[in-house]
């Protein structure tokens, strides 16, 4: 093909004779196509995480025979959760406001605990809501159920005349109490553990004093949001909160079996705490070396 | 054909939304390997273990010396991979690959496979999603 014949019919690209009546592809369309394609799919798939923008959503939110709204569905996080990860998210310089206690607390975590979550121990409340993981929603007419990667999952009663218990056994997910307040279910939660938990990626802690609220509501069909209290006083200094939103998988999308103990080779290679945090409050180094030059697809790895 | 072509632009970018993935970490990059060691290692599939939570393979690589060593490589779990085009079938005992990632920081031998060339030229990302490393 010569340079002349851009934009031609005789470009050499289409030697298939065009149907009557349909204009053959200019080969400038063509290259607009192809480039197109390429950008799309050189495009790592770690890097289309949605935005919450991209799913401007006309769909009413769905209720249940009762008239509450039904938070059911699979829910996946989006691009504008920044920094990820991070539970300080919406505060001033994702600054937490730590105890002398809690600065101890998150020095330990950084140097003398790996990651409890990376050991296939349950993340708990509220880390998952600050997790990276896509999680589903089951809603009951007096239980919810929240299922998340790992096999994990929490069953939440919800019972606007239950009260916690006086000395609740402490777990990962708490002793959680559902209520609807309009159309936002609140789930109250206390009796957490104070070992072997990371309130977020970042290491930073929480202790058994934990209380979380969290207030979940479904603004459309498209979209589920938690607004999260967060009071730790041994801890943190006053409450905080953090807040987030979700947009709905795809029909057919749902939680897989995960097995976290099958082969944490892991197990035996972490470090302590998360590693580096970056200035933009992720985790990870600021300057990793580049890794070689991709391999030529005209060299195969077997040929000599 | 305006029209024509702004549906297949619009197909094309509908399709890129759908296959968006989310983020999906175990550990984070950080926590085990050292950002400053990026490797490159061309060896012989020796063992293939496709699990959660993450898959590993193993490869036989023979240093200058001629002595041979083997090296053990993480990638993502078994449904991020294939979801992204990597499937169980594109790794057969005695195939040799090349691989590029990095270090960990103990020192073993195991690195981060965030790259591997298969056996037809092909490269597919290994790299664990959401993790923090080097995309």
């Amino acid at each position: 093909m010569k340079a002349s014949d851009v934009g031609t019919r005789d470009s050499g690209l289409g030697t298939r004779e065009p149907r009557r009546g349909r204009r053959p592809r200019l080969f400038a369309e063509r290259v607009a196509l192809v480039v197109l394609l390429a950008a799309v799919l050189a495009t790592p798939a770690v890097a289309q995480e949605l935005q919450v923008d991209d799913f401007k959503s006309d769909r009413p939110t769905p209720r249940t025979a009762s008239g509450k709204p039904d938070l059911s569905g699979y829910w996946k996080g989006t691009r504008q959760t920044k920094p990820g990860g991070n539970i300080g998210k919406d505060l001033p310089g994702w600054k937490l406001p730590l105890t002398p206690a809690g600065e101890a607390a998150l020095e330990h975590n950084l140097t003398a605990t790996v990651d409890p979550e990376a050991l296939c121990i349950i993340g708990g409340i509220p880390r998952h809501n600050a997790s990276g993981l896509p999680f589903e929603v089951l809603q009951g007419a007096n239980k919810i159920a929240f299922l998340y990667w790992y096999s994990y999952y929490r069953l939440i009663p919800i019972d606007a005349n239950r009260k916690h218990s006086d000395d609740p056994d402490p777990s990962f997910f708490g002793e959680e109490i559902g209520r609807w307040e309009g159309d936002t279910l609140v789930i109250d939660s206390i009796g957490f553990k104070g070992e072997k938990v990371w309130i977020d990626e970042n290491a930073n802690p929480h202790s058994d004093a934990l209380h979380v609220v969290e207030r979940w509501t479904r603004p459309d069909a498209d979209h589920i949001h938690v607004e999260t209290l967060i009071e730790d006083p041994k801890f943190y200094t006053k409450p905080f909160t953090y807040s987030r939103t979700w947009v709905l998988g795809k029909p057919g999308e749902e939680i897989q079996e995960y097995s976290c103990s099958e082969n944490n080779v892991n197990r035996d290679h972490l470090g302590f705490g998360p590693g580096p945090i970056r200035k933009d409050g992720t985790r990870g180094y600021e300057d990793p070396a580049p890794l070689p030059p991709p391999v030529p697809r005209t060299a195969k790895p077997g040929q000599k | 054909m305006k029209f024509k072509l702004l549906a297949v632009v619009v197909g094309i970018v509908a399709v890129a939304l759908a296959s968006a993935r989310p983020l999906q970490a175990h550990h984070s990059f950080a926590a085990q390997y050292d950002g400053s060691k990026a490797i490159r290692l061309t060896g012989v599939l020796t063992k293939i273990e496709w699990t959660n939570p993450h898959t590993y393979f193993y490869i036989d690589v023979k240093e200058p010396d001629g002595k041979v060593v083997q090296w053990g490589l993480e990638a993502g779990s078994p449904g991020a991979l294939s979801r992204r085009g990597f499937k169980r079938g594109d790794l057969k005992i005695g195939d040799t690959i090349i691989v590029d990632g990095y270090r960990s920081r103990d020192g073993s031998h195991l690195a981060d496979a965030r790259r591997v060339t298969l056996p037809d030229g092909r490269i597919v990302s290994g790299a664990s999603a959401g993790d923090g490393g080097p995309q």
